[in-house]
């Protein structure tokens, strides 16, 4: 909810789902240009989604920002083997994360996924 | 017919005869001297006698005894040369006897002699042979002059043989009796070395052994470990006289480079011996120190022996004898005792010191068996000389599986245990690493610090295990309370951002839910920070029990209504009660223990279900079952739930929330009040956690 209403106050179309199952459904069949991505959640896992977001043709492109309370290295390095684009440490600042996404979304179409990706292992808040 | 002549010659055959027996009975060298010198030579109708032996080295004629000469003259006779041109001289050479029957005759025969000894008449020199070699002669001075018809010179002769016989036979039995004597001192030496193992205390009796019966003086002296001599024992008969040699050795202390002496055998290792100690001889020790020269003299030393203690190519230290006032001057049998007396001192104390080091090795083993670290010692070949307890059961390899072998054989990982393992010298400080190692499939984190010395490398070894587990829980506690925490902080922050974003106009329903959000996960905040404190305090026992008289059932009802409140829909709550004993516990604790069990059903119940409460009567105990129609538990997670922090599937249970305590908490809290908590499950179909609380 938060990120709902924070996004959307920046323009953009937010689709929820409360579960791994649904998001990867959602994920598929509505193509966003980015999956917000929470790790622990009931059932299948942040983890599991990414992995087959990356296994399907259809959403291999889309780029994964992760969301999470893990900030250790070995959590990071999964996200970063997972091709996520950002991963943001719980608490954060909900205020900016829709500028943070389009700034993402941006350098992705620039072709800086790698670079966003290698950036993962600095990363320490938003 | 008998005429005064067969009559004297009868007569002296018989007082032979009498003469004889009498030096049959005599049995030691003193007696059978004292048989012919007086009987003998009475019966010889002789008015002096003497009886002189060849020295051991063949040149020399010693005068053992004589009886009535003039003391001064005998003295001055002491000894004399077998090749000299005096009588005896001329018998022992020939072995024939000599006849001189005046005189006039003597001084004839032996010019050299004229002016000496002229209250003599005739003189019969007699050699003393047995088996035809002649040892010595016996001399008879008469008072008269004798023609030696052929009857006297024939039991003259027969004389000397019984004489000689006797002498020969009481010699024998003297040596032997010395020898005796000997053997008997040395198994009484041997006996002392043998009977303790203090051997500086052994050696000083050992000493006291050999006065006066070996010498007058014995001392002992040990190499000490930088080449110094140390006087070990000093002893003579007179304890005022050691007091004296003592301060004697504190004025003089001995030098280690002297040319002769105690000194000299420690430094060569052979032995020294001076049958006699000329002047000569002591002006070269003493040189110009007129007071030593003194003291020397009063001790009248006369003969020394000075043999090393030498075990196994060293010199450990010397066994010194004099012979002064008192003893006979040494023998070359005194020199061969000494001599086996020194090799027996030196393998008692060479035993001792082995038996002190091996002694202190043995103890050492033993310290380190009970010693916590395990210590195992390798030698340059790689092979274990040592593994103590510790060791064995870090290692899961016992002491007698592991000596004498590779130690690679022995614990396959120990080049991945010691390779990182900086070694130091002896008395540099440790720098132990903590590694890992697989034994038997258990890994192991063992701490390992290695000493390298001469004999190989000794590697000092705990299992640290333990402690790093515990490091591991602890640092999961942070790890785990930081995510706990991170959450619900995130959600607040997180909501509060956003209420307050001036650029957004929140519907007044998101509002609403964002404030109830703030509400929630403040209060979830709260919860799992007051559960992190509790376990702190149950960690550390400090929680106290507030013990009354309740009433479960009257709790349990409180439970489910609570939780009927909160619960889902798909949740349905139940509270079924079969008689109820009352108990003795904290009403507040077993109300939290069931409000976490009740909340844990509803959690792990996604799919919704039931959930019953179930208090009833055990024996002589209260029984609550919480069971619900949830997850289940796998098997192997059963024990580990109620672990601190331990959660099943971490990553899953996100929304159903929750530090990983609650169950932990449970089940101190009803130990705490005497009780038991367990569970049952079976994965997909729920769980029935039993709580069973003593009667009162």
């Amino acid at each position: 909810m938060l990120c709902r209403v924070n996004l959307s106050a920046s323009g953009m179309d937010v689709l929820e789902a409360e579960d791994g199952r649904t998001a990867l459904e959602l994920a598929r069949s509505e193509r966003p240009d980015l999956v917000l991505l929470d790790v622990m959640m009931p059932d299948v896992d942040g983890w599991m989604v990414a992995r087959e977001l990356a296994d399907d043709e259809r959403t291999r492109e889309i780029p994964i920002v992760f969301l999470t309370a893990r900030a250790e290295s070995g959590d990071k390095r999964m996200g970063q083997q997972l091709g996520g684009v950002g991963y943001i440490v719980k608490p954060f600042d909900p205020v900016t994360i829709g500028d943070f996404v389009e700034r993402v979304i941006e350098r992705v179409e620039r072709g800086e996924r790698e670079q966003l990706t290698r950036d993962i292992s600095s990363t320490t808040g938003q | 017919m008998s005429t005064p002549q067969t009559h004297d010659a009868a007569d002296r055959a018989r007082r032979l005869q009498r003469v004889a027996e009498l030096l049959a009975e005599a049995v030691t060298p003193q007696q059978v001297l004292d048989a012919i010198l007086t009987d003998g030579v009475r019966a010889a109708e002789a008015h002096a006698g003497a009886i002189g032996v060849l020295s051991a080295d063949g040149e020399n004629i010693e005068l053992l005894a004589q009886r009535g000469y003039d003391p001064d003259l005998m003295s001055a006779w002491a000894t004399f040369a077998v090749d000299a041109q005096l009588p005896m001289s001329e018998v022992v050479r020939t072995g024939e006897p000599l006849f001189i029957s005046s005189l006039a005759e003597r001084n004839r025969l032996y010019p050299s002699l004229s002016h000496l000894g002229q209250e003599g008449n005739a003189l019969a020199v007699l050699p003393l042979a047995i088996h035809g070699a002649v040892f010595g002669g016996l001399s008879l001075s008469f008072d008269r002059d004798i023609v030696f018809e052929h009857e006297r010179r024939e039991l003259k002769m027969a004389f000397a043989r019984q004489a000689a016989q006797a002498l020969a036979r009481s010699r024998l039995y003297a040596a032997e009796q010395a020898m005796r004597e000997r053997m008997t001192f040395l198994a009484e030496a041997s006996e002392l070395l043998a009977s303790s193992l203090d051997y500086n205390r052994t050696l000083g009796r050992l000493a006291q052994l050999c006065v006066p019966r070996l010498a007058d003086w014995c001392a002992i002296d040990i190499l000490g470990p930088d080449g110094e001599i140390e006087r070990l024992t000093v002893a003579h008969e007179d304890p005022e006289k050691v007091r004296w040699a003592l301060e004697l050795q504190e004025r003089y202390p001995p030098d280690p480079e002297a040319p002769r002496g105690v000194a000299n055998v420690l430094r060569t290792g052979e032995p020294e011996f001076l049958p006699t100690i000329s002047p000569e001889l002591l002006d070269e020790a003493l040189g110009d120190d007129d007071e030593l020269r003194e003291i020397v003299n009063e001790l009248g030393l006369t003969s020394s022996i000075a043999v090393p203690l030498r075990v196994r190519g060293r010199t450990l230290g010397a066994l010194s004898l004099i012979a002064a006032d008192t003893h006979e001057p040494f023998t070359s049998a005194d020199f061969e005792l000494a001599l086996e007396l020194a090799r027996r001192a030196a393998v008692a104390v060479d035993n001792a010191l082995l038996y002190r080091k091996a002694e202190r090795g043995a103890n050492a083993a033993r310290a380190l068996a009970y010693v916590a670290d395990g210590v195992v010692l390798i030698d340059h070949e790689g092979v274990v000389r040592h593994w103590n307890q510790a060791a064995a059961s870090i290692t899961n390899v016992a002491e007698e599986d592991a000596l004498d072998r590779q130690v690679r054989e022995v614990v396959p990982s120990w080049d991945a245990l010691t390779t990182h393992v900086p070694l130091v010298a002896p008395g540099a400080a440790a720098r132990p690493v903590t590694v890992p190692i697989v034994i038997d499939g258990d890994e192991r984190w063992v701490s390992v610090a290695g000493v390298r010395f001469e004999q190989g490398t000794v590697y000092a070894l705990q299992d640290v295990s333990e402690e790093r587990a515990l490091e591991k829980t602890r640092s999961d506690f942070v790890t785990t309370a930081s995510h706990e925490l991170r959450t619900p902080l995130a959600a607040v922050y997180g909501a509060i951002r956003t209420l307050r974003r001036p650029d957004v106009e929140l519907a007044e329903e998101d509002q609403a839910q964002f404030l109830e959000m703030i509400e929630a996960e403040a209060t979830r905040l709260a919860r799992i920070v007051d559960q992190i404190l509790l376990a702190g305090q149950l960690d550390a026992d400090a929680v106290e029990l507030e013990v009354s008289e309740c009433d479960p059932s009257e709790i349990a009802a409180r439970v489910i209504e609570s939780a009927q409140l909160h619960a889902p829909e798909s949740i349905s709550l139940s509270l079924d009660v079969d008689g109820t004993p009352k108990i003795s516990c904290d009403e507040d604790k077993l109300r939290q223990v069931l409000v976490n069990l009740v909340d844990n059903a509803v959690k792990y119940s996604p799919g919704g279900g039931h959930v019953e409460l179930r208090v009833r009567n055990g024996h002589g105990s209260c029984v609550i079952d919480v069971v619900d129609e949830g997850l289940g538990i796998p098997p192997g997670e059963r024990e580990r739930i109620f672990e601190k922090f331990y959660r099943l599937d971490p990553e899953q249970t996100h929304g159903v929330g929750g530090s990983g305590l609650g169950l932990y908490i449970c089940r101190e809290l009803v130990e705490r009040m005497d009780g038991h908590l367990s569970v049952e499950s079976e994965p997909g179909k729920g769980s029935r956690f039993t709580l069973e609380l003593p009667a009162r």
